[in-house]
Order: structure tokens, then C-alpha cells, then sequence
């Protein structure tokens, strides 16, 4: 599997929480394709791959929608207002063209800001908020109305050798590493009852992966998500992209299977680093463990830059590297 | 449908002491339907079988917001707590019904200073309440600590437009009981009239978890954005119709429920709305999270002042609402 | 009452389970089932006359912090876990993972000091006297827990210590398990975990047993000081147990409310209704994970979320007489 063109096309698909069929669609037809597979779609829209075993039952989670925006409003000529899915800088939104899905296709619009002649001091030192921001839609204005959804018209590329530059890495990467992990266990012999799940929802905060861990219930659950790679946190240890998945602690984690894991990833040669985590993690992991009678998880991270952009940033040997970890994990049944 | 409404919006029904809007809520549907049951927590639950197998659930939370009065001092001034989204700016000039007694809320201000001060940023540490006793002990025998008190405000028909307390969410109440005497539905209808959504939609997340219905719509009030220098980014007026909701800030409608509702409104042109809301949630995010998930949305009733004493609805957008769900409760197609 | 033992154990959230081991051991021979499930939850039964299911909990974990991170200089940076206000850990001693290195929260003298400095946990650090990052990583590392160091003392009329929130109400179990009472419904006791971090043991206690109705025994807030106007306190010390009508996320069934005000003045209880609404305990969690009525009744304490809080004995005593009497009768 060629990680980085799956990740591409992962990247350049349009999937709005609530919307990800795309997404789904994707992914399922390339699980189908590279492993032997059951797959399911449920009623929230989440997938749902199982790779059939006798052993332990350990489902991975990674959710597939990525922020978006939505019409909230039409102002005079081709202007409207817009709010978000899911938590974004609004600066970062000001001169982007954003991709809308109109009933009748696809419309470009522009977030536009006044030329610095125009502006007077006021305007210069305004903290920018959503009400301050439109869209002026280029093209069948017409057919654009309240509440159709539209993302950051980014495309994927490769940045350096190692590295993919694009939007919705948050949460793409994970998905590719989950595919990339379901071809890498061909090459086992595997005991456990295997259970992907590329969820909907998280960045809204309702996440069908609870529901999905509800109905599973698996013995181990581990979720795959990003985060902040590069940047320095007072009182964080420094997260670099590069130097392998994180893996992360923290009371929502399952203490006897991150030794487990960090152990096999020291045995391996892989590369990781550990992250701490207070009393959220901010990923679907807090939920997952709390479900039910309680279901023990493990959080691991793929360190991603410029998070909720429209460009953001992974290596791709973090994603590999990951993914080796992870087959193995599950081929040894998550000891 | 204005007289049930008068009804259902003046019995006083704080979250946590739902019974007296519970009982009348059964008065009302008793003769029109299949059974019901009270939950642990005092979740209504009523069905109506249909004729095919599946399961639509109406919700609409019973609870209105209000006050809890938790200390008396010795002069007899009560001091109190919100219950649910009450803001003290509402409390100022109106009065608080208590179950035996108005009061009236007065603010502290040892100077005109720290009147202004406290005035622009009022909170409940600087407000009590004041029921005409001389003393704690005549006081505490007509409002103990622990009372439960409610906006007092009666309801007024202007017209198209009717006002009261309690729109959030006895509007939605009385739109399930009118689609349960109307309707005859094609699959199994469920109306639950959930407790304490205020506080923190507790009712709702349980309320379904038995039912386990095929899909979910909750029928609550939203806000508007048609008063002067009303809210720049949202576009929901009173008269234009109920309004379909996309998204909230406690979750995302599921889209064939939007699609769905759409499609009924179109078809039989019933005007509505597309809603965005930028703050505030529904029951829908509860029922959404249940079990093993269920496909949830709302259907929203364009208010204006909501969580006030005087909440605005038109009667033309709520009687559009119960138009939209007795075709959805009635449509022989295929639910999902 | 267990209070001073359990007062000492490290048991922040997350990591319960030296307190977990003190408690089973002191209860397991006087209960007809104990276990401890998946998360980490202490659950014990004790049968009764009837058949309806009570579950009665107290939670476990005090609150705390993690190492998030090991500087340069051998410093050790914390994050908290649960809410606890910066400014109570300056110039603490505190207690570091399984292998319980000590360590003090640091403070800077005064004499250096240019005016007021704001506290942060991105500027406190704990010193465990390393001077180098390689020498502190040989003793601690990132994801261990980080406790207040055990204080527990006990005075004539008081009892003064960390972490009484709540193992103050773990301590009124395990007393009333002792007690040998005549229950009237099948009592589970749960001891549940990581309740500082977001009410997040109580619900698979609750969906495991899907009890009938719940009571949380609860370590809560006064604000009786003179700092603190006296209309705003929460409760008040000397006043008697606290039964509360209503908090986040969730307000008490009002049959327990009322039953338990009802036997509180039958038997001649001091008690009070609790006057703040802030602040939410396991009771929001359990009603929304089973539909199950709950009621909170706490002992009033001070300075909780600190590592020195305070609660009067004679409020103790009251508390765990008004659950002995609660619990011989028929409530629902």
C-alpha cells in the first residue's frame, strides 16, 4: 500500500462530521480490497471492519470527519455567513477558498478581507471572531443555501520527502494508519477478534465511536488520533514529528497495556514518545472507557502541525511506524 | 391548540419537580393512546402502535427553568440558586412564583456605587428575594430551603403571536399531544416528555434506552434573529416556519432526519426554516448518544426571549410543526 | 471511623488502588460479595430483607497531580487532575508514583520577589533533588502520580488532613458495613474511582448493578470563614450532615429528599440543606447512565480540593447516623 497516496486521497475527500460518507465509502472499498474482511456500516453512519478471530476481542477507533464550516445566512448580492463543525481559528479561514456543497454541486467562495487601504486603525487591531467573517460565493450563488456544508478547498501534496501537507490529516492520518495496519496483518497469523471502527462525529462531540464501543464491547479498546506535534507547551514534554507514535498516559489509559505496548515498541526498534494527559484527553478515549462496565484503552497519537488548518502537516514514517507497532500488538493479541 | 398551551405553560414544573406537568400531560393523551409508563426518574412514556414494524419517538422535555430557594437570613430575605439557564437580569422587576407564595427580587447596593457596580454585573450573590415576611421564621413556614420556585407569568394570545413562560419546552409538548390526537401512524409512534433537560439533559439520556427506536426527533424551542440588531450570523424568524435543524452547539442532526423533514415540508408546502444555532443544545444529543446509538434530530419552534418570563412563539410555526410530524408519523415510507 | 488511615494513602484519580487494598481488607470477611471490576471500582454486597436494589457510593480518589514532564535542570513539571486552585500547592510536600519519592512544590522567597506573582501550574515545579534531567528520570517519569504528602491529624473536636473529600465518605461505608445493621434492600456498596476527573467510576458501577435508587456520600463544601460572606456558604461545620436538593447536571429525586429530611427530624438529627448548587458529585452521573433517583448527603468539610481540609467529628457522627437509620428503612 502506497501510505502516502492513500492518505492524499483521504485528504482531498470532503467528509463533515455528520456528512462522511465519502469518507466511509473510501475506506470501506480499500478494506475490502487489501484483507479478508467483514464490513458494516451502522446506524450512525460509523464502519465497522472485523477481521474475524477466536482471541481476545480488541477494537481501534479512528474518526473520520474532519471541521467544516456551514451557510447560517445570506446577506445582499453573494454573501453569506458562516459557522463552524468542530473548533477553528477563524484568521486562519480569512483569504481561503472554501469548497461549498450545494444540492447542485460544488460552488468556490471566498473569505474576504478588506484591502489594508480601506482599514482604519479599529479595524486593523480587531480581534477577529466569526461575525466579522463572509463568504462571498463566486459562482451559482443561487443554488447555495442555509445550511449546506463546505470545507477548506485544500489540496494534498507532498512536502519535503517525509512529510504530507494538506487538510483533514486530523483525523485522515489515523485512518490511513489503520489501513495500512490491516494490510501489514496478513502477514500473521492472528488469534484475536480484530474490530476497526472509522467513526463519525467526534469533532461535534456526540462520536459514534462511543456507540460503537457500547455495541462491540471489546476487551481492549485503542483509539488513534492526532496531536500537536512541534510546538512547544509549558510543563508538556516536546512532541516531534519524526520521532515516532505517542503514546499516551493518563487516568482515561489502561496502565498494564501501555507497558505492554511500550515495551513491544522498545523490543521493536520503534521509535515513540510519550505523552501525558490530565484529567481529558479531548479524544473519544474518555468516553470509550466509561462505557458499559468500563472497557480498557489506550490512546496513541500521530504527531500532526497546524491543527485544525487548512494545510496540515504529517510524516509519514510516524504513520508507518505506527502501524508496525500496532500489527504486531495484535498479532501477539495485545500483550 | 392555544388553549392547551395556556394550559401546559402555566402549571408551574421546575426541573426536578416535574409532577405536576407529568400528570397533566397524561390527562391529556389518555384517551389517545396504547399505553405508557413512568420511569425511575420520572420519564413520561407514551406509544400509539402502528401497522408496520418500526419505531418513531417524539420528544419534548416537561421541565421548565427556575430557582431554588436555599437559605433564609434573619430578616426573612431568601436567597437563591438558578435551576437551569436563568439569568438574574430576567429575575430583575418580575417576580418568582414559589408553591405558596410570590416573591420579588430586590439587589444589594450598600452605595449608589456598588448598586451600578452590581447592577452591570449582576449574579445571583447579589440578589434575594423578598415575600413581604417580617422574619426568618414566618419565612421559612411559607418557603423552607429547598423550595422550588418558576418564573410567574401568564400566558398572553396576542394574535399570531403568543406569549409565556415555559415555551421551552411545553410548545413542544403540546405539538406531541396534538400529533398523538391527530395521527394515526404507520409504525409505532412513542412521545416521551422527558425530565430535567435544563440541568443537563438528564431525562433524555435514558429515555429511549429500552424503546431503542429506529429514529428520534426532539421538538424544543430555538432562537430568532428577527428583533433589532438581532443575532448577525443566524437567519430564524418567527412566522417563516418551524425550523430543521442542522446543527447545534450540543450536536449535528442526523441528515436523512433533515432530508426526511425537508422533503415532507416541500411536498406539501409547509413553510419552513433551516436552523443553525449557535448556542445551546436539545435533547436530540442525548437520545443520540443512547446505547448503541439512535439517528436523532430536532424540529424547532422559532422563539423569541427564550429563558425569559415571556417567551414569543407564532402560532402559525407551531401549528406548521404538528403538520410536518403527523405526515412524518403517518408516511408509509421506509424509515431509514 | 477510618478517616486518619484512609486520609494518608496516596490514592489520587487514577491510581486508587492502595486505597482500594485498605479498604477490602478492613470489609471483605463482613460482606456477602465483593469485587473489584474492570475499571477499578470497589463494589461489596450486603443482602437485605427485600429485593429491590440500593447502591450506596463513595468515591475513592483524592485530588491530585501527573508528572507531565521531567525538565532540563531535573524539575519536574505536574498537571492536575481533578480542580484543584494553584495557589494551595505552593510550598508543599508531595508523594511521587509507586516508588513514593518525595518532593516539594518549591516557592519563591519573598525577598525576591517583585511585586505580586501570579501562580500557574506551567511555573511550578516539584523538586525531588535531581540537577539533572538523566539523574530525575532514574527516580521518576512521565505519567506518575503525584500525591499531597500524607498530614492526617486528629484533634479533640476535628479532624484536619488531605484528601477528607472523600474519604470521608468512604470511611461511613465501611463503618456502616461494620455496624452489622439490619438492611431493608439489597445495599451495594461502591467505592468508585476517578470521580475528581469527571464523575467517571459511578456509571459502570451503576449499569453493572442497575440499582433501584442511589445515595452518594459525599465530602462537600462549606465556605464558613470570615473571607466568605456568610449568605453565600455552602454549608456550615457543627450543623450536621448536608442533604442536597440540587447540584450540576442533576437535581435530587425529591421522595429521597424529602425521606431523608423526614428521618434527620424524627430522630432528632441535626442536618442542613445544602445552599450552593455548584459543584456536581456521582448522583448527575448515576441518573444519567441508568435513570437511576439519587440523593447526595454529605459531611460538611473546609478547604476541600486542598491538601489540608477539615471536618468535625461530631458531623461524622451524624452523618453515619443518619445513613444507619436510612438504611434499616423502607425508602421507595
Amino acid at each position: 500500500m502506497e501510505v502516502k497516496e492513500i492518505l492524499k486521497n483521504l485528504s482531498n475527500l470532503d467528509g463533515p462530521s455528520g456528512y462522511e460518507f465519502p469518507v466511509i465509502k473510501y475506506i470501506k472499498d480499500v478494506a475490502e480490497k487489501i484483507a479478508p474482511v467483514k464490513t458494516l456500516i451502522d446506524n450512525h453512519g460509523n464502519l465497522i471492519v472485523r477481521k474475524k478471530g477466536d482471541g481476545r476481542k480488541i477494537a481501534l477507533f479512528a474518526h473520520t470527519d474532519e471541521i467544516a464550516f456551514v451557510i447560517t445566512k445570506k446577506e445582499f448580492g453573494n454573501y453569506f455567513r458562516i459557522h463552524t463543525f468542530g473548533g477553528v481559528d477563524p484568521k486562519v479561514v480569512i483569504s481561503q477558498r472554501l469548497r461549498i456543497h450545494t444540492k447542485e454541486g460544488i460552488s468556490y467562495g471566498i473569505v474576504g478581507m478588506l484591502e489594508p487601504h480601506l482599514q482604519n486603525e479599529e479595524i486593523r487591531q480587531k480581534n477577529i471572531t466569526f461575525d466579522d467573517l463572509f463568504i462571498d460565493v463566486l459562482d451559482k450563488s443561487d443554488s447555495v443555501q442555509i445550511g449546506d456544508l463546505a470545507t477548506f478547498d485544500s489540496e494534498a501534496f507532498d512536502l519535503n520527502e517525509r512529510y504530507i501537507a494538506g487538510k483533514a490529516l486530523d483525523n485522515r492520518a489515523s485512518c490511513a494508519t489503520l489501513l495500512y495496519t490491516l494490510e501489514l496483518l496478513n502477514q500473521f497469523i492472528v488469534n484475536a477478534d480484530i474490530y476497526f471502527v472509522f467513526s463519525v462525529r467526534e469533532e461535534d462531540g456526540v462520536s459514534g465511536a462511543v456507540n460503537a464501543a457500547y455495541k462491540i464491547n471489546p476487551d481492549l479498546a485503542i483509539v488513534l488520533d492526532v496531536t500537536h506535534g512541534d510546538i512547544l507547551r509549558p510543563s508538556y514534554p516536546k512532541i516531534e514529528t519524526g520521532k515516532g507514535p505517542v503514546l499516551d498516559i493518563g487516568p482515561m489509559v489502561n496502565y498494564e497495556y501501555f507497558d505492554k505496548i511500550k515495551n513491544l515498541a522498545e523490543k521493536l526498534s520503534v521509535n515513540y514518545q510519550i505523552e501525558p494527559n490530565g484529567d481529558h484527553s479531548h479524544t473519544d478515549t474518555d468516553r470509550i472507557q466509561i462505557t458499559r462496565e468500563g472497557i480498557p484503552t489506550l490512546l496513541i497519537s500521530i504527531p500532526l502541525r497546524y491543527m485544525h488548518t487548512p494545510y496540515e502537516v504529517v510524516n509519514i514514517r510516524d504513520m508507518e511506524e505506527t502501524a508496525r507497532l500496532l500489527s504486531f500488538f495484535l498479532a501477539r493479541g495485545g500483550e | 391548540m392555544k388553549e392547551l398551551i395556556k394550559k401546559l405553560t402555566e402549571i408551574k414544573s421546575p426541573s426536578g419537580r416535574e409532577e405536576n406537568i407529568r400528570s397533566a400531560i397524561l390527562e391529556e393523551l389518555k384517551e389517545y393512546i396504547d399505553g405508557y409508563e413512568i420511569d425511575k426518574l420520572g420519564n413520561l412514556i407514551v406509544w400509539k402502535k402502528g401497522k408496520k414494524e418500526g419505531k418513531i419517538l417524539l420528544d419534548a422535555h416537561m421541565d421548565e427553568i427556575g430557582v431554588l430557594a436555599t437559605h433564609i437570613d434573619e430578616k426573612g430575605f431568601i436567597r437563591i440558586e438558578p435551576i437551569g439557564g436563568v439569568s438574574p437580569y430576567n429575575l430583575l422587576g418580575s417576580s418568582i412564583a414559589f408553591p405558596n407564595i410570590e416573591g420579588f427580587v430586590g439587589v444589594e447596593g450598600e452605595t449608589s456605587e456598588e448598586l451600578s457596580k452590581n447592577l452591570k454585573n449582576l449574579d445571583f450573590d447579589k440578589i434575594f428575594v423578598d415575600i413581604g415576611a417580617k422574619n426568618k421564621l414566618e419565612a421559612e413556614k411559607l418557603v423552607p430551603p429547598g423550595t422550588f420556585g418558576v418564573y410567574s407569568a401568564s400566558f398572553k394570545d396576542l394574535g399570531e403571536r403568543i406569549v409565556s413562560k415555559a415555551m421551552d419546552d411545553r410548545i413542544g409538548c403540546a405539538i406531541i399531544i396534538e400529533v398523538f390526537k391527530k395521527s394515526n401512524p404507520y409504525y409505532t409512534l412513542y412521545g416521551t416528555f422527558s425530565i430535567q433537560e435544563e440541568i443537563g439533559l438528564v431525562g433524555a439520556s435514558v429515555v429511549a434506552f429500552n424503546i431503542k427506536p429506529d429514529l428520534a426527533i426532539a421538538v424544543d424551542v430555538t432562537a430568532h434573529s428577527d428583533t433589532p440588531k438581532g443575532p448577525k450570523r443566524m437567519s430564524l424568524e418567527l412566522g417563516k416556519g418551524p425550523a430543521i435543524k442542522i446543527k447545534d452547539s450540543a450536536s449535528i442532526s442526523d441528515r436523512r432526519i433533515v432530508e426526511k423533514l425537508k422533503n415532507i415540508a416541500e411536498r406539501n408546502n409547509i413553510p419552513y426554516q433551516i436552523e443553525i444555532l449557535l448556542r445551546g443544545g436539545t435533547n436530540a444529543a442525548a437520545l443520540q448518544r443512547t446505547g448503541e446509538g439512535i439517528p436523532a434530530g430536532t424540529l424547532s419552534i422559532p422563539t423569541r426571549y427564550v429563558h425569559s418570563p415571556h417567551e414569543m412563539v407564532d402560532i402559525k410555526d407551531v401549528e406548521n410543526a404538528v403538520k410536518i410530524l403527523k405526515l412524518l408519523v403517518e408516511s408509509e415510507e421506509s424509515l431509514f | 471511623m477510618f478517616l486518619k488511615e484512609l486520609s494518608d494513602i496516596p490514592g489520587v484519580s487514577g491510581f486508587e488502588g492502595k486505597v482500594r487494598e485498605f479498604i477490602k481488607e478492613k470489609i471483605k470477611d463482613k460482606v456477602d460479595y465483593i469485587e473489584t471490576d474492570k475499571l477499578g471500582n470497589l463494589i461489596a454486597l450486603k443482602k437485605g430483607k427485600v429485593n429491590k436494589k440500593l447502591m450506596i457510593t463513595a468515591h475513592m480518589d483524592e485530588v491530585g497531580f501527573i508528572v507531565s514532564n521531567i525538565e532540563e535542570d531535573g524539575k519536574i513539571s505536574i498537571i492536575p487532575l481533578g480542580t484543584i486552585d494553584p495557589r494551595v500547592v505552593l510550598g508543599k510536600k508531595v508523594v511521587i508514583g509507586e516508588k513514593q519519592i518525595l518532593g516539594v512544590i518549591g516557592s519563591k522567597p519573598v525577598h525576591l520577589m517583585e511585586g505580586y506573582e501570579k501562580v500557574s501550574f506551567e511555573n511550578i515545579k516539584v523538586d525531588i533533588g535531581a540537577t539533572k534531567k538523566q539523574e530525575a528520570e532514574s527516580k521518576v517519569k512521565i505519567g506518575d502520580f503525584v500525591s499531597f504528602a500524607p498530614n492526617a491529624m486528629v484533634h479533640e473536636e476535628w479532624i484536619s488532613g488531605k484528601a477528607l473529600d472523600d474519604r470521608g465518605g468512604c470511611s461511613i461505608l465501611m463503618d456502616l458495613i461494620l455496624s452489622g445493621l439490619d438492611l431493608y434492600y439489597d445495599t451495594f456498596f461502591a467505592f468508585v474511582i476517578q470521580e475528581e476527573t469527571g464523575l467517571r467510576g459511578s456509571g459502570s458501577c451503576a449499569f453493572k448493578i442497575n440499582p433501584d435508587f442511589a445515595i452518594v456520600v459525599e465530602t462537600t463544601t462549606s465556605g464558613d470563614n470570615p473571607e466568605f460572606p456568610p449568605d453565600r456558604r455552602s454549608s456550615e461545620l457543627g450543623k450536621g450532615p448536608v442533604i442536597t436538593p440540587a447540584h450540576r447536571g442533576y437535581v435530587n429525586d425529591e421522595r429521597l429528599f424529602n425521606f431523608a429530611v423526614k428521618v434527620a427530624k424524627e430522630n432528632n438529627i441535626p442536618y442542613q440543606i445544602k445552599r450552593r448548587t455548584v459543584g456536581g458529585t456521582d448522583a448527575a452521573r448515576i441518573a444519567i447512565t441508568t435513570g437511576t433517583p439519587s440523593l447526595v448527603i454529605s459531611i460538611p468539610s473546609r478547604y476541600i480540593h486542598s491538601p489540608m481540609s477539615v471536618v468535625n467529628i461530631s458531623d461524622y457522627q451524624n452523618t453515619l447516623k443518619l445513613l444507619s437509620l436510612i438504611l434499616i428503612k423502607e425508602v421507595l
